[in-house]
């Protein structure tokens, strides 16, 4: 099961910039689906990529699904060349995201999103607007569903707002 | 290193039909009771259930090993 606690608590101790997206945050905004990993967009400067492969060292990051044996270092290197990555590491499965479907980099996300306290540590999440716009920028038949919740959910925040 | 854009791509947020068909099963009571909650609790709750599965799954794995 994925240690959500120690993942944020690894990414935010090292000082990594990244904003929670995907249904980790859907949960954050009050979805009452559950969801197995965690999905965060990590903002694509030199500095920023250094201290999110230091960070993730002591995980052992490794591709999910690929071949055991597999060639595979998550270093600056590697992440320079590459974009999104989908992880599994000693606290579960983590995705890596550059940039989500439908633009969302952390530059796009970053006036988008919102610090919400969790966990004992402060975590910047999308906002639910974006995190539809995100899902319907998506376009997975899977999705439908989370989308018609998460929309129901801000009708839910408004009629409480009136 | 790959030059990425800052900007989200338009994507119509307008009512679609599978969407709007899927929200008739919302069970909005669930998502009342989570917005009273805070974003810790709603975290915390959400772990408690995975816990749960992950219990449900361990105690199935026993009963076919058997």
């Amino acid at each position: 099961m994925t240690d959500f606690a120690r993942l944020l608590t690894t990414l935010v101790d090292a000082g990594v910039e990244f904003v929670i997206i995907g249904g980790f945050a859907a949960t954050a905004h009050g979805s009452a689906h559950v969801t197995v990993d965690l999905d965060v967009v990590y903002r694509r400067t030199l500095d920023n990529m250094t201290r999110l492969a230091t960070a993730l060292a002591p995980l052992a990051p490794y591709l999910r699904g690929a071949p055991v044996g597999l060639p595979f270092r998550f270093d600056v290197e590697t992440i320079k060349r590459g974009l999104n990555f989908t992880l599994v590491t000693s606290a579960g499965d983590l995705d890596v995201l550059g940039e989500a479907t439908g633009g969302g980099t952390y530059e796009a996300l970053l006036p988008r999103s919102e610090v919400r306290a969790l966990l004992g540590l402060e975590c910047r999440f999308v906002d639910l607007q974006t995190l539809i716009h995100l899902k319907r920028a998506a376009g997975r038949p899977k999705d439908l569903e989370r989308i018609a919740e998460l929309e129901a959910l801000q009708q839910e925040r408004l009629s409480n707002d009136e | 290193m790959l030059q990425l854009g800052s900007a989200l791509i338009p994507v119509s947020l307008d009512p679609c039909p599978e969407i709007e068909a899927y929200k008739k099963d919302v069970d909005r009571t669930l998502l009342r009771e989570n917005l009273k909650l805070t974003t810790a609790e709603r975290v915390e709750k959400m772990i408690s259930v995975l816990r749960f599965a992950e219990e449900v799954r361990r105690s199935g794995k026993k009963v076919d090993a058997r």
